[in-house]
Order: C-alpha cells, then structure tokens, then sequence
C-alpha cells in the first residue's frame, strides 16, 4: 500500500510527535508514505472564504503533484482535509470549472485531471488496511485507559462533500481506540468544533471552547485524542494558558497511542513533545 | 433591529446570493437553528449566525462589515448540516467576505496570512532552522513549494491585488 504523504504546514513546522507518530504507525503496518516534492500549504480553510477559484487552483496544484505521482493522497490535518476534498471533487465534478482552474493552474506548470482521491490517515487505517489487520500488529493493549476521542469538525463536514461517515455519530477515531485495548468514551458535546479557526481573530473564545472540551473529558476519561493539528494546538494551548496546573489533562495524537500499541516507544512515537505531560499513559500498557 | 431597505441595499442582496452558496438565501424563515448550534454563538453574544442572515436578506452591508464580525465564524459547518431550510449560514458569511474583500476590506490577520502563502508556499516559514529541528527527530526535510507557481496563481485570478489593496 502506497500513498502521496500531505503533511501540511502546521504539522511540518510545529508538531513533530504528530508527524513522527503517524510514518512510524504506517510503517508498522506495511504502508508506504511518500512525500510530495514541490507541494506547499493547501490553501487554508480561510482562502476558500475568500476566492472561489483561487481556493481550488491552490489545492489543485498540490492534488497535480499526487497524479503525477500515480498515487491517491493521504493527509493528517481536518483542514486540508478538507480542502483538498472538496476541491477533488468539484473539479472532477464540473468540466467547465475544471477547465478555468487548469488555465490558472498553467501558471504553476501543473494540470488537475482527477486521478486520484484524498482521505485522512484515520479512514485509511480503518478503511485500507482494516481494523483486523491492526489488531493482529499489536504488541501491547492499553488497559483501564479511558480515552476521549476529539473528531474536529472537517474530517466529516459538509458532509455531502466529504463522504465519510455521519457527522452526527462518527466511529472511525473510537474505532481505532479500541484497537489498541483503551477504553473510548462518549462525553458530552464530544462533536463540537475546537475553535481553533478564530484563535487569531479572538484567542479567548478558542481558549473558552478549548478548555470546556478539557474539563469535560477530563470528568469522565483520562486523555483527549485528536486526529488534526489546529485541535491539538488549540486543547493543549488552552491548558498552558492557565495560570495554575489544571486541568492538565493529557492530549495526545491519535497516531501516538496506535503506535505504542504497535511496540514503538514514548520517543519513537514523539511523546517527549507533549506540553502537558502525557508520559502516565505509558503505565497504562501491559 | 431597525432596518432600512434601499434600492441599494437590495442590490447589495443580490450580489450576495449571486455567490455559489448563497443561493437560498431567502429560504430562511429564521427558526435560529444556526444560532443555537454555533460554538462561537454561545461564548461570543454579538455573533449571532441567525442575524447575519436577516442582515443579509436586507442588504445591510456596513452593519455586516462592521469590525470582526464576518471573521468570528469558524466554519465548523454545523450551522450547514442542522439548517432545515438549507439556507448554510457558513456559506452566506463565506459569500460576505468576498463580497467584503472585493470592496477592499480584510481583517489584518488574514491579509498576513495571505501574504505568507504567497510568499512562502506555507503559512509559517518552514526553512533551514525548522529543517534542523526536525533532522533532530529524524523526519526528512519539509517539501519545498514552488513559490513562484504559487504566487503566480494567486496573481494570476487577481486574488493577490485585492489582498494587497485591502485595507480593514
């Protein structure tokens, strides 16, 4: 199995357990990631706010480069996520448009033909390689952990676009949790947006919403796991924005937990990078 | 909410619903869905997804320009799956902002961001030190964009001049 590997800003300048966390899980399992020479930001959620056509010309260059790879796209952030999507299919969709796009596209030496599809390593994993053959790879179980999964909003919505699964009752990250014995848990407003889109616009409403999703899982579980870097940012931000200790509840990238699951340790899988100390996971494993 | 219904402002509506998205604007009946649900709505009393609606059905263009109104939305899209009349609020205040920017207002955050794409192909610099840092964890050097194709499709749809020319 092989994909073009669409890191994306966030993730390559500032979360290197994220990344770390996901290559070495995809290797464990016989999955080759490649990178994508050339390609650059996504475009951002934003641009597709603020111009139709320069929104889908930015992603499509990117989806160009995974063509000519011959390879479908794999990501790790919501936002590109769905951007990437959404561009993928409205292009593929609409001759006409895919028409003026690549005449802007000529600029950049690129042409989209829509060859290739996008998904987030989560689906991936769950889709591609299978929840069984997951299991079978695994080393260790987690015992007594109670995780909170934190889906974020663009892995699922619209979701006439993205196509995954229902934005009301998602499985696929809880899925993956229990693959590796922890215990996923249902918790209150488990489906709202982390807020991080208007941390620059207003930080103290992404702080708000930030830590009443801490607090929460923090009352019924031991750790908040993410699958995109703006919610990770946003739920361990908020935390170290405390002048006190708490909440302190540990936030974890998905692919961390996977991972020590799989037999890598606390630094193969980037854990050392962790804000609020997430270490205490570790004893949890047998 | 006083409002006064020009001839300009209706024209002002009509740009708004002639954006892709925004069509259905006039399917709201204002059942305040949207507001209930939005996770800025409930921390931040001036943001009221319901309201940007009925503004916009009203073409009260200064009132929905005004400060950081337009980019308080997080487009999380909730308001976009509950609508019952499939008005999608988020695609109304996607529509406003370019509206807005096309009349030369962004918010300096955005502007910069903006800016940073185009000139870097990434929204933060990802250059040697960063390069270093994550030799040091054993990931391979970031992928260098093609910034010069990057900027030249950004220019190219005169999306760059617009963000240069805007002011708040």
């Amino acid at each position: 199995m092989k994909y073009a590997f669409f890191v994306g800003c966030t993730t390559l300048s500032r979360l290197p357990g994220y990344e770390k966390s996901a290559r070495k899980v995809a290797e464990k399992l016989g999955v080759e990631l490649l990178d994508m020479p050339g390609s650059g930001c996504c475009g951002t959620t934003y641009l597709e706010t603020l111009d139709h056509k320069t929104a889908l010309a930015m992603a499509a260059r990117n989806i160009a480069i995974a063509e000519e790879m011959g390879l479908d796209i794999v990501t790790i952030c919501n936002g590109c996520t769905e951007v990437l999507t959404k561009t993928n299919k409205e292009l593929k969709e609409n001759p006409k448009l895919k028409a003026e796009v690549n005449k802007v596209l000529a600029n950049a030496g690129k042409e989209f033909k829509g060859t290739v599809e996008v998904k987030h390593f989560v689906f991936m994993l769950r889709d591609d390689v299978g929840l069984d053959a997951i299991k079978e790879k695994m080393e260790h179980r987690f015992t007594g952990l109670k995780v909170g999964s934190h889906y974020g909003c663009h892995m699922l919505k619209p979701a006439e676009v993205m196509e995954t699964e229902d934005p009301e009752n998602p499985t696929v990250m809880d899925d993956l949790v229990a693959a590796t014995g922890a215990e996923p848990i249902e918790y209150p407003n488990k489906l709202e947006c982390c807020a991080g889109p208007v941390m620059g616009v207003r930080e103290n409403v992404t702080w708000s919403v930030g830590l009443d999703k801490v607090k929460t899982v923090k009352k019924y579980g031991d750790v908040l796991a993410t699958a995109c870097p703006f919610c990770y940012l946003t739920f361990e931000r908020c935390q170290l924005m405390q002048e006190d200790e708490s909440p302190n509840l540990p936030v974890v990238h998905l692919p961390q937990l996977l991972g020590l699951a799989l037999g890598l340790d606390g630094e193969e899988v980037g854990l050392t990078h962790n804000h609020v100390d997430a270490m205490g996971i570790l004893e949890k494993m047998e | 909410m006083e409002i006064t219904f020009t001839r300009e402002a209706k024209e002002f509506r009509n740009q708004i619903m002639a954006v892709e998205g925004a069509e259905k604007l006039m399917h709201c009946y204002q059942c305040g869905t949207c507001t209930s649900d939005c996770p800025i709505a409930k921390r931040v009393p001036e943001f009221r997804p319901r309201r940007i609606a009925r503004l916009a059905m009203y073409g009260q263009k200064e009132r929905l320009f005004e400060g950081d109104l337009l980019y308080l939305c997080a487009g999380c899209y909730t308001c976009y799956e509950h609508c019952p009349q499939e008005v999608h609020v988020s695609e109304i205040v996607s529509a406003l902002r370019k509206k807005a920017l096309d009349e030369g207002h962004l918010l300096p955050g955005f502007k910069a961001l903006m800016q940073s794409v185009a000139e870097m192909g990434y929204i933060y610099e990802i250059d040697e030190f960063e390069n270093e840092m994550r030799e040091d964890d054993g990931l391979p050097p970031a992928p260098e964009p093609d910034t010069d194709g990057i900027e030249a499709i950004m220019a190219a749809t005169g999306f760059l001049d617009k963000v240069e020319a805007s002011r708040r």
